[in-house]
Order: C-alpha cells, then sequence, then structure tokens
C-alpha cells in the first residue's frame, strides 16, 4: 500500500487538484517535507509503513527533502508529469531497498560475504565500443571495496556456504 | 615376474584376476557416481557441442533459455542485442531490487537485473542493429559462420527484412532456424505472448490451484514454468536438427508456439474431455488418481521465531503419499484414524473426491497441534513417504543439493559471487557434463571479439559504427 498527496491548495483562483504519488520504495517509512508536481507547494509528512500517521501539513516557504516520482490530474485527463521532471519529479533510479525499511541498500558482498558487484555507479572499463575485459579486477577497479572484503576475511566473516 | 621383461603374465599386472576378483574390487555404486559425475570438477571435461555457433536474437526468457540450454552444452552461441539498451529482461528484476552493474560502459548507473540470470549464461554479447540496411551484409555474414538461429519476433517479421529461414537457407542451406514466439501462424498469428498468457491461454491456469468450492481460484505458476519449459522444449528440437543435419546435410525451420507447451504438459486434460466430454476442474495440493497423495497444512511453523514471514508462517506443508492399501492402514493407525481406514480400505474408494475431502481434513486435524517436522517424523518413522515442503533456504542449506553440486557458488569473472543453479539443476553426465562459466556479460561486452576478431572488421569501422548505434 502507498499514499497520494491530492493536492488542494487554490493556486490562480482554482484548486491545484493534482495527485502526487508517494511511492513506497521511498516513502514508506519516511519523515520529511516533499512537494507537489504542479503548484510546488511544500507538504511535512511523517509515514510509518506506508501508513500517512502524520500530515500532510502545509509548510510555506520552505524546501522539500524528496520530490514525488509521478503526479497526475485526474480531472484533467489525467495530465501527467513523468519521473525526473526537473524541480517537480525526481529521478527514477531504481535504488535497491533494504527490506522493511525503505532505504537505499546497495549490496557489495553476498550472503557468504564474497564481493558481488550489486553497487553503483561503476567504473567505465577501458575499451572500445563496449568492450569488457574478462575479468573483474575488483582490486584495482574498486579498492574500497577490496580492503572492506580484507577486513572481513580477518574477521573470520567470509564463508564457504 | 616373468624371466624376460617382456613377457606379460596376467597375474604380474596390477587389477582384478578373475572375474570373481573382478566382482569384488568393483566400487560400490554410490562411489561409482561420485567418481565419474565428480560435481565442481566440470570444467577438465570436453563439451559435447563445442564448435556450434548459434546466433541468439531473442529476449526475456522463452527463446533465451534454448539458446544458454546450448551454451552450457559447450557451444558458441552469440547473443545479438539492441546497442546500449540490451535485451528488455536486462532491466527487469524481482521487486526492482536485484542488480549488478554495470549495463553498459555508457551507463554506469544502470544494471542488469536478477531476472536475466539463468537464460542467457556462457553467451558471447554482441550489440547490432541488424534490421537497419547498413547493418544486414554483417547478419549474413554471421549466419554463413553458423550453425542456426532462434528468434522471437512476430511471424513475418524476420521475413520482411529478408532474415527468415528461406531467405537464409540460400546463403547457409545448413542453417538452422527457430522461431519461438506466441501462437505462430493460423488465426491467432498476430498474438503475442507472455508466460502467463499462455499459461492462461492454453488451459493450464484453470487446472491449477485449490477447487473454487475451497477457496481456491485458478492460479499462475510464481515462476515463469512455461518460458523455461518452451525453452527447453525448443532444445531438444534444435539437437534432433542437428542429428538430422549430419545425415542429410540439411537445415530445418523450427516454429515453435509457446502456447503449445502448457497443453503439452497438461497430461490427461485433453483425453478425458474427448471421452466423456468432461471439462477438468482443479484439485490443487491433492491428486486426482491418487489418495493419500498430495499436501497438508499443519498447525505450528517450524519456525516461529524466525523474521522471514515465508519462514515463519509457511514451513508448516508436509507432502504425504500413502495411496496403497498398506500403506493407508499404516497411516491411519499412527495417525488414530481408523474409522477413517475402515471407510476406506480399498484405494478405488479412496481415490473418489468426497472421500479425498474426508481424508486431508482428517489428517490435517490431527497435524493440528503439531510442526512440519514432528508429522514428517511420526510418518517416516512409521515407514510412510512424507517430505517436508521447503523454501529455497532450505533448499539451499540441504547437503543433497550441496554434494550433487546442484545448488553452488559461482565466482563469475565480472560480477563476483553469484549463487545459482543453471546447467547444474538439470541432469548430470559423465564425460561430457553441462557446466555455467559465467552468468551473463554486458551489452556488447563482446563487440570487438566478434566483429574484428570472428568477421575482420578493422577497430576504425567498430568504431565509426558505435558512435552511429548501429551497434
Amino acid at each position: 500500500m502507498a499514499d497520494v498527496i491530492w493536492c488542494k491548495k487554490v493556486v490562480g483562483g482554482k484548486p491545484c487538484e493534482t495527485v502526487n504519488y508517494l511511492d513506497p520504495y521511498c516513502f514508506w517509512n519516511w519523515e520529511g517535507k516533499t512537494n507537489c508536481a504542479e503548484c510546488g507547494t511544500v507538504y511535512y509528512i511523517h509515514m510509518i509503513q506506508g501508513h500517512m500517521y502524520r500530515g500532510p501539513d502545509e509548510k510555506p516557504g520552505e524546501k522539500p527533502d524528496l520530490s514525488p516520482l509521478y503526479a497526475d490530474k485526474p480531472l484533467e485527463g489525467y495530465r501527467n508529469y513523468y519521473p525526473g521532471v526537473k524541480g517537480r519529479t525526481r529521478p527514477y533510479e531504481c535504488l535497491p531497498r533494504h527490506i522493511y525499511l525503505g532505504k537505499a541498500d546497495m549490496v557489495k558482498f553476498s550472503i557468504r560475504g564474497k564481493p558481488v558487484r550489486g553497487w553503483r555507479p561503476q567504473p567505465p572499463s577501458a575499451g572500445l565500443a563496449g568492450q569488457f575485459p574478462y575479468k573483474w579486477d575488483i582490486k584495482k577497479l574498486s579498492p574500497e571495496v577490496w580492503a572492506e572484503y580484507q577486513e572481513k576475511k580477518k574477521k573470520g566473516e567470509v564463508k564457504e556456504w | 615376474m616373468a624371466k624376460d621383461p617382456r613377457e606379460t603374465r596376467i597375474e604380474d599386472l596390477p587389477g582384478p584376476k578373475s572375474k570373481g576378483e573382478l566382482e569384488e574390487m568393483k566400487m560400490p555404486y554410490e562411489e561409482y557416481c561420485r567418481k565419474a559425475f565428480d560435481p565442481g570438477n566440470e570444467w577438465a571435461k570436453p563439451e559435447a557441442l563445442k564448435g556450434v555457433r548459434w546466433l541468439s536474437c531473442t529476449m526475456y526468457i522463452f527463446t533465451p533459455h534454448s539458446a544458454a540450454n546450448l551454451a552450457e552444452l559447450g557451444a558458441d552461441v552469440i547473443k545479438i542485442e539492441i546497442p546500449r539498451m540490451g535485451d528488455a529482461m536486462r532491466h527487469t528484476s524481482p521487486f526492482n531490487e536485484a542488480y549488478l552493474y554495470p549495463l553498459h560502459d555508457t551507463r554506469p548507473m544502470t544494471g542488469t537485473g536478477f531476472g536475466f540470470t539463468n537464460a542467457n549464461s556462457n553467451e558471447t554479447f554482441l550489440s547490432m542493429d541488424y534490421h537497419i540496411p547498413e547493418m544486414v551484409d554483417v547478419f549474413y555474414q554471421l549466419v554463413k559462420m553458423s550453425d542456426g538461429l532462434t528468434e522471437l519476433y512476430r511471424p513475418g517479421t524476420f521475413d520482411r527484412w529478408k532474415m527468415s529461414y528461406r531467405y537464409l537457407q540460400e546463403i547457409n542451406p545448413r542453417f538452422i532456424y527457430v522461431w519461438g514466439g506466441g501462437f505462430g501462424y493460423g488465426p491467432k498469428v498476430f498474438g503475442g505472448s507472455y508466460d502467463i498468457l499462455g499459461q492462461a491461454h492454453a488451459g493450464l491456469a484453470s487446472i491449477t490451484g485449490m477447487h473454487e468450492y475451497m477457496g481456491g481460484h485458478c492460479t499462475k505458476h510464481s515462476n515463469w514454468c512455461i518460458d523455461w519449459m518452451s525453452g527447453t522444449l525448443i532444445s531438444y528440437g534444435v539437437l534432433a536438427s542437428i542429428h538430422w543435419r549430419r545425415k542429410t546435410g540439411l537445415g530445418t525451420m523450427i516454429e515453435f508456439s509457446q502456447v503449445q507447451t502448457p497443453s503439452r504438459i497438461s497430461g490427461y486434460t485433453f483425453p478425458l474431455y474427448g471421452r466423456f466430454g468432461i471439462v477438468r476442474q482443479r484439485w490443487g495440493n491433492w491428486d486426482t488418481q491418487l489418495c493419500v497423495h498430495g499436501i497438508i497444512l499443519c498447525g505450528k511453523s517450524d519456525f516461529p521465531d524466525a523474521q522471514n514471514p515465508q519462514d515463519k508462517h509457511d514451513a508448516r506443508y508436509v507432502m504425504v503419499s500413502a495411496f496403497n492399501d498398506p500403506d493407508f492402514k499404516e497411516l491411519c493407525d499412527i495417525t488414530g484414524l481408523k474409522d477413517l481406514y475402515g471407510g476406506y480400505k480399498a484405494h478405488k474408494e479412496r481415490a473418489d473426491a468426497r472421500p479425498q475431502v474426508e481424508i486431508y481434513t482428517a489428517l490435517e486435524k490431527w497435524a493440528a497441534d503439531k510442526t512440519r517436522t514432528q508429522v514428517v517424523k511420526i510418518l517416516t518413522d512409521a515407514g510412510i513417504l512424507a517430505a517436508p515442503v521447503m523454501n529455497d533456504r532450505e533448499v539451499y542449506e540441504c547437503e543433497h543439493y550441496r554434494e550433487r553440486g546442484t545448488i553452488r557458488w559461482l565466482d563469475d569473472p565480472l560480477y563476483g559471487d553469484i549463487l545459482l543453479q543453471s546447467g547444474h539443476s538439470v541432469g548430470m553426465m559423465t564425460k561430457t557434463p553441462r557446466r555455467t562459466n559465467w552468468i551473463w556479460r554486458p551489452v556488447g561486452a563482446d563487440n570487438v571479439k566478434v566483429y574484428r576478431d570472428l568477421l575482420g572488421i578493422p577497430l576504425s569501422k567498430i568504431e565509426e559504427w558505435y558512435n552511429k548505434a548501429w551497434i
């Protein structure tokens, strides 16, 4: 389940009537300020497990922390704002989330503690026309993950199964 | 030892000296199998399809899997993808959460999702917009030096591009051509398909799940089993075609409609309708031919304190099989359901619908105060076949699968530590086992390898095509 903010702010003599979708990946457990994609009104909300615990309360003059991903106007034939409209909606980044917490969780290690390339951005490989070498040289390409891996090995957190 | 060292005497040779001794020295069957199959050392053995080159103009799971089957057996499969985008399946991932990065040099923030896994193992990844006139000749060059191709476009698309079987067999008469798609020619020629559409359209979903009177609905499988199955059936067709070509020197066209597969695996459904006009109904976790032979629900979870809901709430199902009369008697004895046995001594009395409802209800009532493990133990101790319904974590932790190499960790050369089953989860072969060398590679990762090393195209040309996004 996710919630929406149906913006009723009167702008230019008529209500805004924009539905701002609070996608569960980012807003599931979230407290902060978000904006209406159409009129820019900033709302404070506090969501717990996908439910609107507090808000939306208008916060005039304040800046939003996070924009909705998508918004539309159902009373005007579903005229909409797609993801990534500057200043209105945020870009779709497909971020993996931590289970239940709604926070981005970039995986660097598998469940047995060995490195797996589940984070971004990845450094581009030097080559022509998308050519990739046959080996991921983790030590050279991602030295910080390599160092973390060595630490894990020392602590005995790397297993065979 | 004989006086003359050149003389060979049976008693001097190592090994058995008589047929009786030979029999005695044979290793136990278990040990023989372990040595013969030797999971984990597949790479020391040859590959059955080495030397076969296959082109894969495919997307999603169904047709890619047909080519991955060949690649796991050693064929050189060249997967041709849309430049900089790749197979649409790369952009799908369970709940949009499991990606491996990067997708392509120019897209460091985009990854390939786990939905792509197992359907494209061991392949060579080429990018090419083969439908533009500038690249058609390059495509034909690949056809000339390949054994076959799999494509999945709407029927007639490749024909419009002059790339269908009737065109390609003129430049390579040994070419094996596979079209795999939704419906194929016929009244529904323009119908596209997905796995779920296949399950629905061919009647399989209508007989899956519990009966509506028991709160069930027609059900699709959570996984895309028809895609995986259809891909495998295509691979059988390809292997038969290769065999046919060895005898005749001629290629073949395989036309595989995905909606055929669910009807192929629907068992007696159609013959039953043909004989009686009976439309088969769902029977869910029980069996229409055998009783007791199904899955029952126990009252208590094996892992009541687990955090994962699948462990916490779902570790409650047991598969029980006691359909022959002595087993059923034992089951009734051990569960204290003696009255039940009195009513249904013969199997033909038990296999009807109403007795099944009564029997399974009584069994679940008996299991209501027990955990899954308790039920399995009680039944197996009594000599009755019973097994817990395990989830993937339990399969991962099960020693049986580990020893046989069914589920294993792969140190992927590009992506690191991956747990997978892929080709190791099909049958084992002593001489030419299947193997997974890598799960996949980024879009166009092998452009230079194919364009320059195989086709002899200079790097300057490749770079030019790349900058125009033709490759």
